[in-house]
């Protein structure tokens, strides 16, 4: 018992740990939180079987696919939601044009493709040690996606531009770092993130128009917890949240699992505001 | 006056009859309708059912009509699709009763609209029909004029227990719910009544409609000895959970609950068709296959009629068909016995019906219960079997 609430645990802790990183990579260039994470997701998931599930395509050309419709839609939160508010970060105006969107977005999907969960298919077809599909693909998603990205941030010159821009934009632009191409770039990786995500997620969570509210509340706490900005404290957050709200259902019941969770989430904020792994930034007064 | 002034002033009079018999005819058929409203739900996320019914309200609504109508007078149905919105079927509701001035309201479709409409209809006193299950929407001192089709809420739970104490033979029942209102509301009522009927609470959880792994959850209600599982949820995505991780956890027991148990949109999701196996949801003798294969003579004579009529059954369930055709019917008879349309006469016509056979069930209305359908008509269903539009009786039931 035990150890199936710790599978299924980290599983899905895994997939809120990747929406957790797609904030932060949306964040590390604008300062901005995105409501429209947890609807990449969704669209990762229901493209996804949508290509791969309907169509029949096969996956080398359907995975690809489906992570082009995650990148586009983050360009057009870029471009829609985010550029036209970046001059009154301070009015938080993001919070309501990222969320419309992903409103938008959410309706759409109810539309197109139903409003019942349809199912996402097996993607590779191995149980290894009688593991399902759907438990060990989400975490080595994330395993492969949090080194991929931390290599990208610290050997790479765009990920250099990107960490320089979020410590300090202005200095960053002064330097001639092309600060809106590196935004954009930004959420083409978020885009790509969010996206990998709900794919790697899809077995678990069903390719479900519903999935990316969900996604967008427990992909938020996790960065909450570990310190926005910070992936390493994403993943972690994650995992404590998967692991504890399966705990909580096992415990308590389903009912108290939204309450625990949000009660883990005031806890951490009122005892390390700035998160687990987030670090507090002196300002000259 | 002469014998031929006479002769011809009744040969007048009598060209003046003949030329006014036509006229006489149109003052016929000129009788005003009879204006149904119809509130429901043609698209939008609650669609499913609504489409049904409107299929069988339509298909009543022009054999009344090729039959000469009710005592001349032509049924004439006013539809408003209200998308699954109780703001919508609100204002809806109000257009109906303030500018179309219906005589008869029916629905709407789902138990969240009925809840918002139901007092507008019943402080209008218009007469009306309503498809939701939740319990409080029938009250005949709150809504007088207010009669349900589709049983209640707790007429489903009462056939559910019926079903695991009497047919299955089991005492100790694990009790699983969604985390909504609905789930909340209808496990509390299970366990209340299992307690009185001397059954035993092995395992009692409400789960969250999206919750990704219900592992644990089966786990536990499976040590707890349960006999049975039964289950009060609409989530095709938590009802497929559930059955694939009974399968996962060795489990044989039955799953018994909630018409949705049965729904399409289960199959794509479990894993192993087998899975689906003891898996029984709430059905209606009239529209079931027995062990044969066969439905009920009158629902098969019915059914051949519908398709006679091109009106599709492939793509829904007959049940909601014979639904809305008997909403229509309860309504002609309403009507017929009042020998009004005073909204008082209907409903004590309404009030007087003991048995009514309609194509979905049989109905009994009486002042003081405005919840019509024989609660033995209700019965589970092999949620494995539906097929060409209906399920077919699960075991037990002594075809």
């Amino acid at each position: 018992m035990i150890l199936s609430i710790l599978i299924a645990g980290v599983a899905v802790g895994s997939i809120y740990a990747m929406i957790g990183i797609c904030y932060n990579v949306m964040y590390s260039t604008s300062k901005v939180l995105s409501f429209t994470s947890g609807q990449l997701g969704m669209l990762g998931a229901v493209f996804g079987a949508w290509l791969i599930g309907d169509l029949q395509w096969p996956i080398w050309i359907g995975f690809p696919a489906a992570m082009l419709v995650g990148v586009v839609f983050s360009m057009i939160t870029e471009f829609i939601a985010v550029r036209p508010v970046l001059k009154n970060l301070d009015q938080h105006l993001y919070v309501l044009s990222t969320l419309a969107l992903a409103l938008m977005v959410q309706t759409a999907a109810a539309i197109w493709w139903g409003t019942e969960p349809r199912p996402f298919p097996t993607l590779v077809g191995l149980s290894p040690a009688g593991l399902a599909e759907k438990y060990w693909l989400p975490v080595l998603v994330c395993v492969l996606t949090m080194v991929s990205v931390d290599l990208f941030y610290r050997k790479t010159l765009w990920g250099r531009a990107f960490t320089a821009i979020s410590e300090d934009a202005d200095a960053a632009l002064a330097l001639g770092i092309p600060e809106r191409r590196m935004r954009v770039i930004s959420y083409v990786l978020a885009g790509f993130v969010g996206a990998l995500a709900g794919f790697a997620g899809g077995q678990l969570l069903f390719a479900f128009f519903a999935i990316g509210a969900l996604l967008t509340f427990y992909g938020f706490i996790p960065i909450a917890i570990g310190g926005i900005g910070s992936n390493r404290g994403a993943l972690v957050g994650g995992l404590t949240v998967g692991i504890l709200q399966q705990i909580a259902n096992y415990v308590v019941g389903g009912v108290f699992v939204g309450v625990v969770t949000f009660a883990l989430f005031i806890i951490v904020l009122v005892l390390m505001p700035q998160g687990l792994f987030g670090s507090t930034v002196a300002r000259r007064v | 006056m002469t014998r031929s002034t006479t002769s011809l002033l009744r040969l007048f009079a009598l060209a003046v009859g003949v030329a006014a018999l036509p006229f006489a005819t149109m003052a016929q058929t000129s009788a005003p309708p009879i204006k149904i409203g119809w509130l429901v739900a043609l698209t939008g996320p609650n669609s499913s059912p609504g489409i049904g019914f409107d299929r069988g309200i339509k298909y009543a609504v022009e054999e009344v009509n090729q039959a000469g109508g009710i005592k001349g007078r032509k049924l004439e149905v006013v539809t408003r699709d209200t998308q699954g919105d109780p703001t919508k079927a609100v204002n809806a509701a109000l257009e109906l009763m303030n500018r179309e001035k219906v005589d008869f309201m029916v629905g709407p479709t789902n138990s969240g609209e009925g809840l918002a409409t139901t007092p507008l209809i019943a402080r209008n006193k218009t007469p009306s029909m309503v498809y939701g299950v939740v319990d409080t929407l029938i009250d005949p001192e709150k809504y007088p004029f207010t009669f349900r089709i589709l049983p209640s809420n707790k007429q489903w739970t009462d056939a559910a227990h019926n079903y695991i104490l009497k047919n299955l033979n089991a005492k100790k029942v694990a009790l699983i719910g969604d985390a909504t209102g609905y789930g909340t509301a209808t496990v509390n009522l299970s366990e209340q009544e299992l307690k009185r009927l001397g059954a035993t609470i092995s395992y009692k959880a409400l789960i969250e409609a999206n919750q990704s792994d219900v592992n644990s959850d089966m786990q536990k209600a499976k040590s707890s000895g349960a006999e049975v599982i039964l289950v009060w949820s609409d989530s095709a995505a938590l009802n497929a959970r559930l059955i694939n991780a009974r399968a996962e956890a060795n489990w044989t027991a039955p799953i018994v609950g909630h018409p949705a148990l049965g729904s399409g949109a289960i199959k794509p999701l479990l894993t192993a068709p087998g899975n689906w196996n003891a898996v029984y949801n709430i059905g209606y003798k009239q529209t079931s296959f027995d062990k044969a294969g066969k439905l009920p003579d009158e629902t098969s004579k019915f059914l051949s009629s519908v398709v006679a009529k091109k009106v599709r059954v492939d793509d829904t369930t007959l049940w909601w068909i014979a639904a809305g055709y008997d909403a229509v019917q309860l309504i002609r008879r309403g009507y017929e016995t009042a020998g009004s349309s005073k909204p008082e006469d209907v409903k004590k016509a309404l009030e007087s019906l003991r048995g009514f056979a309609g194509a979905y069930g049989r109905y009994t209305y009486t002042a003081s219960n405005h919840n019509g359908y024989d609660v033995n008509d209700i019965v589970m269903n092999r949620a494995d079997s539906f097929k060409d539009g209906s399920y077919t009786l699960a075991p037990g039931y002594g075809q």
